[in-house]
């Protein structure tokens, strides 16, 4: 089985080795100078050369019987659920109005981090929600997305509650 | 001489007047508040006061501007000591060696230092402003693309002491950072690389959003996913900052160092605080007898990361007053505003117009002593939110992450790209790859990029224009020390009979 030190540079390798060809007809226009492509050129070499050195270096740690230093443990369902909360979250702005889904967010992604009080829930998205939606509507201007069809509708009649419009 | 004391004393006269004084105290707010907001750059906040100052007198609008300036290089520092999302980039270093300070328990003692050596770095500078500018402007013109482009490559060589453990993990690291600086449309020729016909890579990866995901969500995911007892988040002293002056005296050197790098560096037209920030703290752990500390919580890579920025603003200034040329963006647009109000910038200025150019010189240095006030009280405020329990104080991490970076372009596609950057950060650190030297590649590596092709151009392609000319001869001369000096000196400690 592959070795986890070993993926990083194995991936690094292979990801310099599929954007090189990227870099072919960039200096069409530099005629006779150094063009656009050079310096991503001078990257992906460099990123081939460092993972090759790194494999070397790992391929020699294993040798010295130092392989031995696991890699930290962590908990792979709360890292998916974490990504997964964090995606969510983005993917469901645009639907449901930043409002509706900072609500949500606040309260899974606490739920996620330990917070069991119902209290403590409740308060953190009422109180955040209101006071986020505040600054970076009223003060900064900052045009948050608003959601589509009835949830723009329930996020208007929300700001309007709250007297951002 | 005493023309220049005379002139200086007329000076603070006038900055001290009521209106006067209450731009400066008003700038430094806004500058220390927009400069800790992720996504939000001290940049912005200049902009954004410009308008406000076209009923002004040039004086007030200036001195506004330059407490926003002198606030603003500061103020990115306390969200990184305390979150470890650095409001600019310029406070990266800071961030790296505070945020570990903080987690140590000592956050008191990492803010106390960021804001003295802060407001040390840009005393110095304001003073070294007041005295030195004509002199210093004449030498600096003779730079050109190829002095900028080995001050970058010297900044980018400290990627050298960066990768203490593995420099090949550092270098994928760098490397990786400064392909990611390649994406979007070349600036010389306006050839579009790697953006695989999406709209939004067109205009590149903004490295804010790579910063905070890098930083703030990679954190929050390390802390969410912990196995065991949480990694202490160790707070056992109170996170109010406190004065260190004494703790200051023996960190006196790299306070030094950092603020001549700051002036140095800020004094080149367009190199500026990010590039004197990476420098100072690189030359400091290649001077450090203790490297290896560095990265965990070292005060003197802190301080001289920290002086250095803020070195940096008397140095942008000089371009700017002597010669009528920005040094840098936040001076250009400074340069808008004395444009705005009738007035040319240049050496007719000094002459002409000496008692506002002087009443210039004295809000800086006003500004930077009012500055270890107001950062207090700023400190103190972000720092009561130390208290606030994990699990809320990490939602919200990751809800302003997410303003941060929607407010770059008001786009989405922004959040999208620092959350992957969050995942990828969190699984750099799992994997042992340096995060720093990829935050260096994706700032310095479009900088380095463009002085280089831009000296090829002006010279025919001509490498060796690099090593003919005495200023970029030496400073490529140092980068190479930095990177040859760190192997030499582990070959010499493996050779010791103590490093066997």
């Amino acid at each position: 089985m592959l070795a986890p030190r070993l993926i990083a540079p194995l991936l690094g390798v292979a990801l310099a080795i599929a954007l090189y060809p990227g870099t072919w007809g960039l200096d069409a226009v530099a005629r006779g100078t150094l063009g656009p492509g050079f310096w991503p050129r001078l990257a992906l070499i460099g990123l081939a050369l460092a993972c090759l050195a790194k494999l070397v270096e790992e391929w020699r740690r294993e040798k010295a019987a130092d392989a031995s230093i696991p890699l930290p443990t962590f908990s792979p369902v709360k890292l998916v659920a974490g990504i997964g909360a964090v995606v969510a979250y983005v993917l469901l702005t645009p639907l449901l109005g930043f409002a509706l889904a900072t609500a949500l967010f606040i309260a899974g992604f606490m739920v996620l981090c330990g917070t069991r009080s119902i209290a403590a829930l409740a308060a953190n998205v009422a109180i955040g929600t209101t006071a986020l939606l505040y600054v970076f509507i009223k003060l900064v201007y900052l045009p948050l997305p608003k959601g589509d069809g009835p949830f723009e509708t329930l996020t208007l009649a929300l700001y309007r509650a709250l007297r951002l419009f | 001489m005493f023309e220049i004391f005379a002139n200086l004393g007329a000076g603070f006269v006038n900055a001290l007047a009521p209106l006067n004084f209450a731009m400066i105290l008003l700038g430094l707010t806004i500058g220390i508040v927009a400069g800790a907001l992720p996504g939000i750059t001290m940049l912005n906040a200049i902009v954004l006061v410009l308008p406000f100052t076209y009923l002004m007198g040039i004086v007030p609008a200036l001195l506004l501007m330059i407490g926003v300036y002198c606030g603003g290089v500061f103020g990115g520092s306390i969200t990184g000591i305390l979150f470890n999302i650095p409001g600019d980039p310029m406070n990266v270093p800071t961030t790296w060696e505070g945020y570990r300070l903080s987690r140590q328990g000592k956050t008191q003692y990492a803010l106390g230092l960021a804001i003295m050596s802060s407001a040390f770095g840009g005393l110095v500078s304001a003073l070294f402003l007041a005295f030195f500018a004509p002199p210093f402007a004449a030498f600096a013109l003779g730079f050109s693309t190829v002095e900028f482009f080995a001050v970058v490559i010297f900044g980018l060589a400290s990627v050298s002491v960066l990768g203490q453990s593995s420099m090949p993990a550092a270098l994928i690291s760098l490397f990786t950072g400064i392909f990611l600086g390649t994406i979007g449309t070349e600036a010389q020729y306006g050839v579009e690389r790697f953006t695989f016909g999406v709209p939004f890579l067109k205009t590149g990866v903004d490295f804010v959003t790579v910063l905070i995901g890098l930083f703030a969500i990679g954190e929050v995911l390390e802390q969410l996913v912990a196995v065991g007892p949480a990694a202490p988040a160790a707070t056992p002293e109170r996170a109010v900052p406190r004065l260190p002056l004494l703790d200051l005296w023996p960190l006196r050197w790299p306070l030094l160092r950092g603020t001549a790098v700051g002036i140095a560096i800020g004094g080149l037209a367009g190199a500026g605080a990010t590039v004197s920030s990476f420098v100072a703290y690189g030359l400091e752990k290649q001077i450090s007898k203790r490297p290896e500390l560095f990265g965990t919580g070292h005060a003197g890579g802190l301080v001289a990361a920290e002086s250095s920025v803020n070195g940096s603003t008397g140095g942008a200034m000089i371009h700017l007053l002597t010669l009528g040329i920005p040094g840098s963006a936040a001076t250009a647009v400074m340069m808008g505003a004395f444009l705005i109000h009738g007035i040319q910038p240049g050496p007719l200025l000094f002459t002409k117009q000496p008692e506002q150019i002087y009443t210039i010189f004295a809000g800086m240095i006003l500004a930077n002593v009012v500055m270890i006030a107001l950062g207090f009280a700023a400190a103190l405020s972000f720092a009561l939110l130390m208290r606030v329990p994990a699990p809320i104080l990490n939602t919200f991490i990751v809800v302003f992450c997410f303003l941060g970076a929607y407010a770059l372009r008001n786009d989405l596609a922004d959040v999208w790209l620092t959350m992957l950057f969050g995942v990828i950060g969190f699984f750099m650190r799992r994997y042992d790859l340096p995060i720093p030297p990829l935050v260096m590649g994706i700032i310095l590596g479009p900088m380095a990029e463009q002085y280089f092709l831009t000296s090829m151009v002006s010279h025919a392609n001509d490498l060796t224009v690099f090593v003919t000319r005495p200023v970029s001869a030496v400073v490529l001369a140092c980068a190479l020390f930095m990177v040859v000096w760190p192997a030499v000196r582990t070959r010499q400690r493996r050779a010791s009979p103590q490093g066997q």
